[in-house]
């Protein structure tokens, strides 16, 4: 605990040396006696410091949180010898407002005493925090010295991206062995029928289609697709980013990629994470409740790391990207490295959909209006069509979303389009 | 709400001098320091609050010297204390600036102010008496040797006390 002279304490100094100066010019025994109380002040300096015998404790009501969501900080103060003043400065991490009561607090405790203070947070944007310090100034009875300290207990925060229901999602050409809710092609058990054949010897008589083998005159069996799950990689874009926090693009990304997991990891697919930018992290693909914590937590961190240098998806262990994986791109195409490691996808036989997040109204939103501004954003628009244009040329299927209108209408347009597109629910 | 008591004493302060001699400088000078004041006040700085300490102080000084009115112990004391209680409630002030405050926090300022003045004008009252009492047998050429002693020795025991504050080893609080 470090202590000094407040600058109260050095505001008094310098006027009770001007009172004692001036006494001594005037020769006015009223000037004395006026630097009096200043001086009687200042005593304290010279006592002995009091003995600091207090405690803080802080508890956070939530440790994570959903975008938007309040989060309640409660601080205890306990004293075991009075502390006339007492002053603490609550955390306040970058990108979160104070919604209720204040971060800062003053507070007098008396001896055996206990002071409470609380304040609520609200944080608009996604992120991993930590409030777990307290900066704690501590002053004595006359003000003129001050003990400053930090109250250090870690208490993690994760603000996880918002979840938006998601109803129509990209289908994937390829499942896997596993039973999930996707019809395959292949016969087998199953609740969607497929096709009738003629009974043969092992067939189950519940498999027996009685109408078609009264009409038949022989008995015939129902065959039915099998139902199997797949492999879904979220690949997302954090190369570059553009807009205003938290609605730039990166955010809206994020967002969109926690919804998309959402939705798939319901459907008992297998879903994993690689943010491709300056630092390439991934998230082995896994289904279950546990996977989704593992990619809200990655999800949470994604942040834009600039590099000059091309991240060669080769570095990739198979593991996370499994052959025959649906990829989805998730990027505002800013930057060509993106589309670049989208057609190697392409190239090496993913199933690959591009979810093209446009950075147009992100930027617009964040600049004054103009007519220059209205102008650049619809030649944006252009070179962006054209650019989308090229990658359909190349076969790659590509989403256009336009935040912050709902990703499912995104999707819903595509699934007009596109027959692959299947309904979740 | 609470910047109006450093707001009163500032009035207060402002005021006390031309009382005292009613001129148009000392008027003037009085002016000048409530400006800085108000500038304190409106803005929390403390610097203009030290400025319009001194500028009060110079201008009590001028109006007693050019009034040469007899010695008023009590009033002295008073506007000691008053230059004392502008830059602790401006300081007050300022700490309380958003801030979720205790209302036992004004109330032991309070409390101390009150306590603080009582004991300041007995202690003054008693320095006074003391003084007194000493002056009379002491040759009059030997006062403001003594003066100039005294205050050199307020200000070496001034600095005694901000360098032991600043010497003294950290104590951490009791688990």
């Amino acid at each position: 605990m470090t202590a000094r002279v407040t600058p109260l304490g050095l505001s008094i100094m310098a006027v009770a040396g001007c009172a004692l100066s001036l006494a001594v010019l005037s020769g006015r025994p009223e000037l004395f006696v006026a630097a009096l109380p200043l001086l009687l002040a200042l005593v304290p300096l010279a006592l002995r410091a009091p003995a600091l015998d207090h405690r803080i404790s802080h508890e956070v009501s939530r440790e994570r949180v959903f975008e938007g969501e309040r989060v309640t900080i409660s601080v205890t103060v306990t004293a075991r010898a009075p502390i006339p003043l007492i002053e603490l400065l609550g955390p306040l991490p970058a990108g979160s407002a104070v919604v209720s009561g204040r971060h800062r607090a003053v507070m007098t405790v008396g001896a055996g005493g206990t002071a409470r203070w609380s304040y609520e947070l609200v944080f608009p944007g996604r992120g991993v925090h930590d409030l777990g310090a307290i900066a704690v100034r501590r002053r004595d009875r006359s003000g003129v010295r001050t003990w400053e300290d930090r109250h250090v207990d870690s208490k993690p925060l994760r603000v996880y991206p918002t979840i938006a229901p998601l109803r129509s999602l990209p289908r994937p050409a390829y499942p896997r062995a596993s039973i999930g809710d996707y019809v395959s092609p292949a016969f087998g058990e199953g609740i969607e029928p497929a096709d009738i054949r003629r009974f043969a010897p092992g067939d189950r008589v519940r498999q027996v289609n009685w109408r078609a083998s009264l009409r038949l005159g022989e008995l015939y069996v129902t065959q039915h697709h099998r139902e199997r799950n797949a492999d879904v990689v979220l690949m997302l874009d954090t190369l570059a980013e553009a807009g205003r926090t938290p609605e730039t693009t990166l955010d809206w990304s994020v967002r969109a990629a926690a919804s998309l997991a959402t939705a798939y990891l319901a459907r008992k697919d297998r879903v994993g994470l690689i943010n491709y930018g300056g630092l390439i992290h991934w998230v082995k693909p896994a289904g279950g409740r546990t996977q989704y914590e593992r990619l809200a937590d990655a999800l949470a961190r994604a942040g834009v790391v600039f590099t000059y240098v091309a991240k060669d998806l080769a570095v990739v262990p198979p593991r996370v990207l499994p052959p025959r994986a649906v990829v989805i791109g998730i990027t505002p195409l800013l930057d060509a490295r993106f589309a670049r490691a989208a057609l190697d996808l392409a190239a090496r036989g993913f199933d690959l959909v591009v979810l093209d997040v446009s950075p147009v109204a992100a930027t617009r939103a964040a600049l004054l209006p103009s007519p220059a501004t209205d102008l650049a954003c619809r030649l944006w628009t252009l070179e962006r069509r054209a650019r989308l244009a090229e990658l359909h040329r190349q076969g790659i299927p590509v989403l256009e979303w336009q935040p912050p209108e709902p990703l499912e209408l995104a999707l819903a347009r595509a699934r007009r389009r596109r027959p692959r597109l299947v309904a979740a629910g | 709400m609470i910047r109006l008591l450093p707001a009163a004493i500032a009035a207060a302060l402002a005021a006390a001098p031309v009382v005292i001699m009613p001129e148009p400088p000392i008027a003037v000078t009085a002016l000048a320091g409530l400006l800085l004041a108000t500038v304190a006040i409106a803005a929390r700085w403390r610097w203009p609050a030290t400025a319009a300490a001194a500028v009060f102080l110079v201008d009590y000084t001028a109006a007693l010297w050019l009034a040469g009115a007899r010695v008023n112990i009590a009033g002295a004391a008073g506007f000691g204390l008053g230059l004392l209680y502008l830059l602790e409630s401006l300081d007050l002030a300022g700490r309380v600036h958003r801030a979720a405050v205790d209302t036992a926090v004004i109330r032991s300022h309070l409390g101390r102010g009150t306590g603080f003045g009582a004991a300041t004008l007995g202690a003054a009252g008693l320095l006074v008496a003391v003084a007194g009492a000493l002056a009379a047998p002491m040759p009059p050429a030997v006062a403001p040797i003594l003066a100039a002693a005294g205050a050199l020795g307020v200000v070496a025991i001034i600095a005694v006390f901000v360098t032991r504050a600043a010497a003294r080893p950290s104590t951490r609080p009791r688990p």
